[in-house]
């Protein structure tokens, strides 16, 4: 849903009116029963009819998770008002979730994910089919590693790399932006002659540049995808920099005698900070997609490790029978970059004063 | 007017300077000694030697750059460590052409699809249709590329009767609902009520026609424009491929079209328009189109490197021998730098000269732009 289409106020809940209690109820009644069917479908969809065609269940599932959104979206306006957003919250919960999962993945009960010598005389059978009341609820893969436990433990590899590599554009970036746009001169000309070159390179050309250099650890694919992330902090730290150097506040700083590292670190980084941190969370997405594109290619972080990009790989050789081992790491990457997406779109809007008065 | 376009010039020179020289310089950044990493257990004193003289190793850096630089600008990539013989020049003219291919196709699809589809949600705007349409976006936008094209070899190549059948069902529900309408035109009289009527039929005649004639995909391989199979097998492999590159692009596209179009709508020229009783598409295609493409057009170089990019992975699930298939697997999986640096140059400094290019392009296109600066 685009930020600039207002939800429409439901009849009955526009600020001020009186709520007539029988459609109260009756709005009640009908968040009950989306609830319940939704739920019916999905657990009916994904473990009661286990022997119906597959294509069928999955159509139940999407109707009933259909079913569901509809049934929180209007449970959630009753709740807190007609302004709730269901999608933007939903997405917090599932980042959340990933989040939370990947952090405490040592402690879940999870069939062996990783350590396939472990699993080769084990009884657990591969390329079994996902079940959600069994040891294996997403199902095994051809060493009979458990697939749910793999995407667990390719969240933490994801969430891990991209989180610091963030960290790491956003320190290295936002100083050179802030000293760029506040200096100027020619230290902005070759700073500026910099970020061009970086982002001449097509972003996953540049990947695979330093890919073909790097040991692929961790720490390393990091350091990679966040050179893949400075120009852009460079760019939106100078811009913001240069629009707050211009302002009253500075001058009245400057007037007063202000030193130039402290009108930087009292005036301008406070102000220039909170933009460049609302991006953060779209680009935590775009480096999870490039980490996965990266490991997916071969170049990202090896086996026995799962990543969600190598666990697809891996995947693509059989998914014409076994299409859980791609689609199931590939729907939870789908959400969490959407949730992503969305989570940041709302930041941007809220902490980014340019975005604000578009 | 010249003067700006050569200032314009004169700025990429220093960024190809850069570019090249990072390229070149890539080698330094490898841990250890990159002779070894290439030659592994095997080789033996000759292979060091030979390797060392190859890459320029027993030179200093900066008389290997001049050199190195020098054998390019003469079209001359030296030869592929790992296969003696083979001049990375003639791999080069064999991939690049697959490379482009797919990102061009990709390009003219993705505005093909993305044009009209973001104009008339703008001109929609709040309805059903643009509401459905940015949610659609929001949502492909999240689709890594490497996942939308093993969905879409699922789809059509493994179980084509879900599209085939898909097909066949929205375009008889939209043959039906245009039926539909033609009922309720009837007051506007018996032109506009056999118009709609005509549209339905042809819709569901193309739709029964596409369903019988579903063109089947091959899940890998590709057959060159040039080559005896024809222009329609090369078509046909390439079109998978294509439709996942442009698949981001559509709703990056849509996205920022629909954004700028509402944006001129309010203009007060469309309102004459209207006021005239153009008709929409007129007023779409003739009137607000070029004024709100200009972003549009600036974001397209952007999305060429995103293509490029795009085309690495397309390459890998279906097997293209492109640029990015010479990239990953003759030259980081083996270690064949020069393969590496070539590639990377080539793409790096096409993108470059591309995007210097539509700068140049976007003040002929806005008037506005041209005493500017």
């Amino acid at each position: 849903m685009p930020a600039d289409t207002v939800p429409a106020p439901d009849a009955g809940y526009v600020a001020g009116m009186v709520v007539d209690p029988l459609s109260h109820a009756h709005r009640l009644m009908r968040v009950a029963v989306g609830l319940i069917g939704g739920v019916a479908a999905i657990a009916a969809g994904l473990m009661m009819l286990t022997d119906v065609h597959a294509g069928y269940r999955v159509v139940l599932t999407v109707g009933g998770l259909v079913l569901l959104y509809f049934a929180l979206d209007s449970g959630g306006k009753i709740v807190w008002g007609p302004l709730f957003e269901t999608g933007l919250w939903l997405s917090v919960a599932w980042v959340a979730i990933v989040g939370l999962s990947a952090a405490f993945a040592d402690f879940l009960p999870f069939a062996e994910a990783r350590d396939a010598s472990a699993t080769i005389f084990g009884d657990t059978p591969t390329l079994k089919r996902p079940d959600l009341l069994s040891a294996n609820p997403l199902g095994t893969d051809r060493q009979a590693l458990d697939v749910l436990g793999g995407i667990v433990y390719g969240a933490r590899v994801s969430l891990q790399v991209s989180v610091l590599a963030v960290a790491i554009g956003i320190i290295a970036g936002g100083t050179i932006g802030v000293v760029a746009g506040f200096f100027r001169g020619k230290l902005d000309t070759g700073v500026g002659v910099i970020v061009d070159s970086l982002l001449a390179f097509p972003p996953l050309i540049l990947l695979l540049a330093l890919a073909s250099v790097m040991d692929r650890s961790p720490r390393n694919m990091a350091i990679a995808l966040a050179v893949l992330g400075i120009p852009t902090y460079i760019r939106l730290a100078r811009v913001s920099t240069m629009v707050f150097a211009e302002r009253e506040f500075v001058l009245a700083s400057r007037a007063m005698g202000a030193s130039r590292r402290r009108i930087i670190f009292r005036e301008l980084v406070p102000n220039v900070a909170l933009p460049i941190f609302s991006y953060a969370f779209i680009i935590i997405a775009v480096l999870i997609v490039a980490e996965a594109s990266l490991s997916f290619l071969g170049l990202g972080i090896q086996r026995p490790d799962p990543t969600w990009g190598n666990m697809i790989a891996a995947g693509q050789d059989d998914f014409d029978r076994h299409p859980h081992l791609v689609f199931a790491p590939g729907i939870v990457m789908f959400l969490t970059v959407f949730a992503l997406n969305r989570v940041g779109e709302k930041a941007r809007e809220l902490w980014d004063p340019r975005q604000a008065k578009l | 007017m010249l003067r700006a376009i050569g200032l314009k010039l004169v700025r990429l020179v220093p960024v190809l300077i850069i570019v090249s020289l990072a390229t070149s310089l890539l080698i330094e950044l490898v841990p250890g000694d990159p002779i070894l990493a290439i030659i592994g257990m095997e080789g033996d004193a000759s292979d060091y030697e030979r390797i060392e003289r190859e890459l320029g190793l027993d030179q200093n850096v900066f008389s290997r750059y001049v050199d190195w630089l020098g054998n390019i600008v003469q079209g001359d990539f030296g030869e592929q460590i790992t296969r003696p013989g083979v001049k990375v020049a003639d791999r080069l003219r064999q991939t690049f052409p697959v490379t482009m291919q797919i990102a061009l196709m990709g390009m003219v699809l993705a505005l093909l699809i993305s044009v009209p589809v973001g104009a008339w949600a703008a001109y929609r705007a709040g309805t059903r249709f643009d509401r459905l349409s940015s949610g659609v976006a929001f949502g492909i936008i999240s689709i890594p590329s490497f996942l939308a094209g093993l969905l879409l070899v699922f789809m059509f190549v493994f179980h084509s009767a879900i599209p085939r059948y898909g097909a066949l069902g929205l375009g008889l529900a939209w043959s039906l609902w245009l039926l539909w309408s033609a009922g309720r035109a009837r007051r506007d009289g018996a032109k506009q009520a056999l118009i709609r009527v005509a549209a339905a039929v042809v819709v569901a005649g193309l739709t029964v026609w596409l369903t019988n004639r579903w063109p089947s995909f091959p899940r890998q391989g590709f057959v060159r424009w040039t080559s005896d199979d024809g222009r329609l097998e090369n078509l046909r492999s390439a079109f998978l491929p294509a439709i996942t590159v442009a698949l981001t692009e559509i709703a990056v596209f849509m996205r920022l079209l629909r954004g700028d179009m509402q944006a001129t709508l309010q203009e007060d020229y469309i309102l004459s328009a209207r006021a005239k009783g153009m008709p929409p598409v007129r007023i779409l295609a003739r009137d607000a189109l070029r004024p709100s493409s200009f972003s549009l057009i600036t974001l397209a170089g952007v999305a060429f490197g995103r293509l490029i990019g795009g085309t690495v992975i397309v390459e890998a699930i279906f097997r293209l021998p492109g640029m990015g298939d010479l990239i990953v697997n003759d030259g980081v999986n083996t270690g064949d730098f020069p393969v590496v640096q070539s590639g990377v140059l080539i793409l790096a400094t096409f993108y470059v000269v591309l995007n210097g290019a539509i700068d140049i392009s976007y003040s002929y296109l806005d008037p506005r732009l041209r005493r500017a600066r």
